[in-house]
């Protein structure tokens, strides 16, 4: 979609994922780093959201407009809801709630790419 | 005289599905009630009149994830039997519409969340109702 941020949201994604999968293998509650990990993730995609948005809105033309828009949304919605469900109960399985929460973004960007793609041949 | 408490020894009781381990499947359940949901909203919303069928189904199958997550997340026994029954039919509905898809893509223009057994979702949809039905037996009080 916007190139370089794009791969930037894929590695943070991946980077997330893995290391909420490593704190539930060593039986470790998420901390500070899922906090900041998560945060930085986020930053990428609020980024990532409001240029592809004012993009859609400033000529760009796709041909499935509204899936690509409510795909945005989720794409900025769903860690914040991720990480305060982990903490919620803070057990060794909220970084792997994290780590869901991850990978559901990743293809949610995923398939951002795919439907601007699309709208540019 | 009042009736005795109906409560159950301690350490029979049933543990609540949204602890520990659980709250990874709500997770799971939570993304999949949004994708569904969300797919099925625009589906129905742009195309409807394309595939009819296939875009219900595809809302069906989105109502009935929120139904799982909202049973699971929960912790009174009517929440258990709501995630029982979701997880079911979700069950059901990933086999049928699975078979039916794999048999005859005709009646199916488009892909639903359980089109060939969740392909499309790495076959996720598959799996996740036979992990939601082992964690509610697990997490039973006669378990």
């Amino acid at each position: 979609m916007i190139g370089v941020l794009e791969v930037v949201a894929y590695v943070a994604a991946a980077a997330v994922a893995l290391y909420g999968l490593f704190t539930t293998i060593r039986n470790r509650p998420p901390d500070r780093t899922h906090r900041i990990a998560v945060g930085v993730f986020e930053a990428v995609l609020v980024v990532q959201a409001v240029i592809a948005v004012v993009r859609v809105f400033t000529g760009v033309q796709l041909p499935e407009q509204s899936t690509f828009l409510i795909y945005l949304l989720v794409s900025v919605c769903v860690m914040p809801i991720a990480l305060q469900f982990a903490t919620a109960e803070p057990t060794r399985w909220g970084g792997t709630v994290i780590a869901v929460g991850a990978i559901g973004t990743g293809v949610a960007v995923w398939r951002l790419h795919d439907l601007w793609v699309a709208g540019h041949g | 005289m009042a009736e005795p408490e109906r409560g159950r020894p301690p350490g029979r009781e049933p543990r609540a599905t949204s602890s520990g381990p659980g709250r990874v499947l709500i997770a799971v359940y939570a993304i999949f009630a949004l994708s569904a949901t969300a797919r099925a909203a625009v589906q129905i919303a742009t195309k409807f009149s394309e595939a009819p069928v296939a875009y219900l189904l595809s809302g069906l199958a989105g109502v009935v994830y929120i139904l799982a997550t909202i049973g699971l997340a929960g912790r009174s026994p009517g929440h258990r039997r709501l995630a029982w029954g979701a997880v079911a039919f979700e069950l059901v509905g990933v086999l049928v519409i699975g078979t039916l898809t794999v048999l005859d893509t005709g009646d199916f223009p488009d892909d639903t969340v359980w089109s060939v057994y969740g392909r499309g979702y790495g076959f996720v949809p598959l799996v996740l109702p036979f992990i939601g039905l082992w964690w509610l037996r697990r997490t039973s009080a006669k378990g």
